[in-house]
């Protein structure tokens, strides 16, 4: 008899992805995302393997959590001659990737798998394991067992999709993205991949001491505090969030914008374009160590208007951060999904999202979606919640109840749930859709929409 | 009329490139570079799927026909034996078994099938050399006689291999080559080495034309065959194979097991006797002849030419690669990075692409021989990916200097 579910014992998963949990592997988003999405499968009790490009000093294979998580390192023989992250030598990665991994996935994983009646979820990552994922389900077919296998491929941004094959792609596995912007975008391509969003760890659920984030703003001693922390990408829209300091300052408030970005040559054309608008910019450095090393950095450069924060800030005084702001600023203009606005909101900050990807926010709600790349927009906002302090703080709430619906076990629940339907649809499961309990209520978020002062 | 008859086959599986291109690392080390280089994977499954049609039955067939008398050649290319050795050892203890019959001359090949008889003589007569010993080395024999690549003769050539004290090579009969000679009788170019001419209409009936159904003389009999070289004009035949013959060009289907076995017997009636190529040397040389070798190297491929292996544009491209990376590698100094490009610049890389931009029956044979799983990126795919690879290792050589 066909099974209903999927369920602990009767499915394998195995992700694709380029990045991964090692250092060297991590470039961003996509390897943070990875590493939940395989440790939340794991920690449901999923059988679960990802290959990703990894560190080439550490052992091929490594099993985690139990034995639950398996982590295959792959190409680490090419790594070996490229020191500097997953991303050097990515052509040559590529070519080992495409080749090796759909027989080592039939071969060692699916075939055995399904040997002993389970069923295998493939989920390819981004555009480089496009041609992965065709020549694993070609692999598959040709052997037999492509309707034991479900797989979908998740588009994460749009990044290389010239490079990508379309119409094999689409016919071999299910198109999968992380938004509706996203879908919207892909729509225009002739696809309609399937909506399922990113999750935040449940850890980020955690309440950031308000003592810490006191301590922030007293080191900073200004009016007000805004924070950025993206790429340094015209697409994250940096010139914006530095023009509005501008502005906030010409209106006499003394306002500093903690800026952390990346090696990216464009954060010297925005930091060239504050320092033409008056604003005075300062490094703020240290080694890795304790919060009071990080805030001390941050207290050194604190007389300029925008510190640009160039050490690694771990997760827990990142969160502090965004908690200690008045606000976050996520104003990318094109945002496939936008972690960093729903990190922000776990961590009880105000997020100021765009208004691409970012399907978890809800403008006066939960946040500020900016609709427009005009500074003013950001300062009518900043001095919105400077008089009516109570929005603030309510605005905080919400975010941190909406972010409890965007955890990894939420996202995975949706997963699992669209990928049953894709196995009722091959005829690997049986039996219809039974309802799952969601983790947050629409009372929920209606009660703090009501208190809205508009 | 012909009354002795010499057989020859010769054993070789290429190493094939990997197609599309693997990109090398910069400054991979020799190991992964030779990764990137060949598809070892589909060389293996080749490999097995030849041994199974062609050189297990063929091989079996050879030790009976010896063991009954028949007396023939085998050369092997290290190529080959690499494979065997690696992939199939019981398949190489038979060959070793093959050669090690005293009714079989062991004849020595040109080591990798590579064109170094085209590129560079001194290092062509260096290798032979090796090869010589490294077959004695496996195969317990040492070979006298010797062929090359693709059988290339020409002038050069054979100055080069007479300077290694060969008795004897083989060249391919063609009428460009031997103009109004006969192909029936031993030949030299002023020196100690004779030159047996292989018959190349008479070998081709075999090789080629067996399993035509279109050709007048479908289907080939023993009987009619040994009549037809009872019918020939001078002192002595050369037939020469590919040993892929029996079983792989032509199935076992044909029958050419069958017309093998029989063979034999109808030789018998018509008393023609079958020698070793060093006995048709030892029983000819006094009545050898002088043949002038053309400057051209001939081959026993296509029409004989080197049109066959450089008639397209993408051939000659390759060719010009495989002249890069060769004569790159020699300045690295690099032993094994030499050995890498040497194995770049074995022929069946321009045998493989023959096709392109030709048709008729020529191509048709090089198509047959173009790996399967290459033709999914297209005519013009294969010859890109297949310079990619030669660029590929031209760079990969900068780390080398």
């Amino acid at each position: 008899m066909r099974q209903r579910h999927i369920t602990t014992e009767n499915t394998e998963f195995v992700i694709l992805c380029f990045e991964g949990p090692d250092r060297y592997s991590l470039a961003g988003g996509l390897g943070v995302r990875v590493d939940n999405l395989s440790a939340t499968l794991a920690e449901m009790g999923f059988t679960t393997h990802l290959f990703f490009i990894g560190d080439p000093e550490l052992s091929g294979e490594e099993v985690r959590q139990g034995g639950k998580l398996f982590l295959h390192r792959w190409c680490q023989w090419i790594s070996r001659y490229y020191p500097n992250g997953v991303y050097e030598g990515e052509n040559e990665k590529l070519y080992d990737f495409n080749k090796s991994i759909p027989w080592f996935v039939k071969e060692h994983i699916a075939k055995p798998a399904v040997a002993q009646g389970k069923l295998v979820v493939i989920i390819g990552e981004e555009w480089h394991t496009a041609e992965a994922m065709c020549r694993l389900s070609d692999a598959l077919y040709s052997d037999g067992l492509r309707d034991n296998v479900v797989m979908f491929w998740n588009a994460n941004n749009t990044f290389s999709f010239h490079r990508i094959n379309w119409g094999r792609l689409n016919y071999t596995t299910t198109i999968t993205t992380v938004s509706r912007y996203m879908k919207h975008v892909m729509w225009r391509m002739g696809l309609n991949p399937l909506v399922i969003p990113n999750g935040i760890p449940r850890s980020l659920l955690r309440n950031v001491q308000d003592r810490m984030a006191d301590e922030v703003r007293r080191a900073l001693g200004a009016d007000l505090v805004l924070c950025k922390v993206a790429r340094w990408d015209p697409d994250k829209r940096w010139n914006t969030a530095v023009e509005a300091i501008a502005r906030l300052k010409e209106k006499g408030l003394n306002t500093v914008l903690l800026a952390r970005g990346g090696m990216e040559p464009h954060g010297q054309e925005v930091l060239h374009h504050a320092r033409s608008m008056g604003l005075t910019v300062a490094g703020a450095r240290t080694n890795p160590g304790s919060s009071d090393g990080y805030l001390a950095a941050l207290q050194k450069a604190a007389s300029a208007d925008i510190i640009d924060i160039q050490f690694h800030i771990p997760l827990d005084f990142l969160r502090v951060l965004y908690r200690a702001a008045d606000g976050v600023l996520a104003n990318s203009g094109h945002e496939p999904f936008g972690i960093v606005g729903l990190e922000a909101m776990a961590a009880g900050g105000i997020a100021f999202t765009g208004c691409t990807g970012e399907d978890y926010a809800i403008p006066f709600v939960n946040s500020f979606v900016l609709e427009t790349s005009d500074p003013m927009e950001i300062v009518g906002y900043m001095m919105y919640l400077r008089d009516y302090p109570e929005e603030g703080k309510r605005i905080r709430e919400a975010a941190r109840r909406t972010a409890r619906s965007f955890t990894w076990e939420a996202a995975v629940q949706n997963l699992i749930t669209k990928l049953e339907n894709q196995a009722r649809i091959q005829g690997t499961l049986g039996g219809m859709p039974t309802p799952s309990t969601p983790q947050i209520t629409p009372e929920d978020l209606m009660a703090t929409t009501l208190k809205r002062h508009y | 009329m012909a009354q002795d008859l010499v057989i020859y086959a010769v054993v070789h599986q290429p190493r094939r490139i990997k197609l599309p291109a693997q990109p090398i690392p910069k400054g991979a080390a020799p190991k992964d570079i030779e990764h990137c280089l060949f598809d070892e994977r589909l060389n293996e499954e080749y490999f097995h799927k030849v041994a199974t049609y062609c050189y297990y039955p063929a091989t079996e067939m050879f030790i009976e026909l010896a063991d009954g008398g028949l007396k023939l050649s085998i050369g092997f290319s290290v190529s080959v034996l690499r494979q065997a050795e690696a992939w199939d050892r019981k398949l190489f203890d038979l060959f070793r078994q093959l050669a090690a019959q005293p009714n079989i001359e062991l004849i020595n090949v040109e080591p990798y099938h590579s064109f170094l008889p085209l590129l560079d003589l001194r290092m062509f007569a260096k290798r032979m050399s090796w090869a010589r010993d490294h077959l004695e080395k496996i195969m317990g024999n040492r070979p006298e006689v010797t062929d090359t690549t693709e059988m290339l003769m020409s002038n050069g050539i054979y100055h080069a291999l007479d300077g290694l004290s060969f008795s004897g090579a083989f060249l391919d009969g063609r009428p460009w080559v031997m103009e109004w000679r006969e192909p029936t009788h031993l030949y030299h170019k002023g020196k100690d080495m004779m030159l047996l001419a292989r018959h190349y209409q008479l070998s081709d009936d075999v090789g080629y034309r067996f399993s035509n159904k279109g050709w007048w003389g479908y289907p080939l009999l023993a009987d009619s065959y040994a009549h037809w070289l009872r019918e020939t004009w001078g002192d002595f035949m050369v037939l020469a194979w590919d040993y892929e013959t029996f079983g792989e060009h032509h199935s076992r289907e044909t029958g050419i097991f069958d017309f093998m076995r029989c063979l034999p017997g109808e030789l018998s009636k018509r008393n023609i006797a079958t020698l070793t190529p060093s006995e048709a040397i030892a029983k000819y040389r006094e009545r050898s002849f002088h043949l002038p070798l053309p400057a051209f190297p001939c081959t026993w491929a296509g029409d004989g030419g080197m049109e066959f292996f450089l008639g397209n544009a993408a051939q000659q491209a390759v060719f010009q690669l495989m002249l890069q990376a060769y004569n790159k590698a020699l300045l690295t100094k690099n032993k094994k990075m030499i050995d890498l490009a040497l194995w770049l610049i074995q022929s069946d890389n321009l045998h493989l692409i023959q096709w392109f931009d030709r048709w008729g029956s020529d191509a048709e044979v090089s198509a047959y021989f173009t790996p399967e799983e290459w033709w999914k990126l297209e005519p013009s795919g294969i010859i890109w990916e297949m310079q990619q690879v030669y660029k590929n290792f031209i760079q990969s050589l900068d780390a080398y200097l």
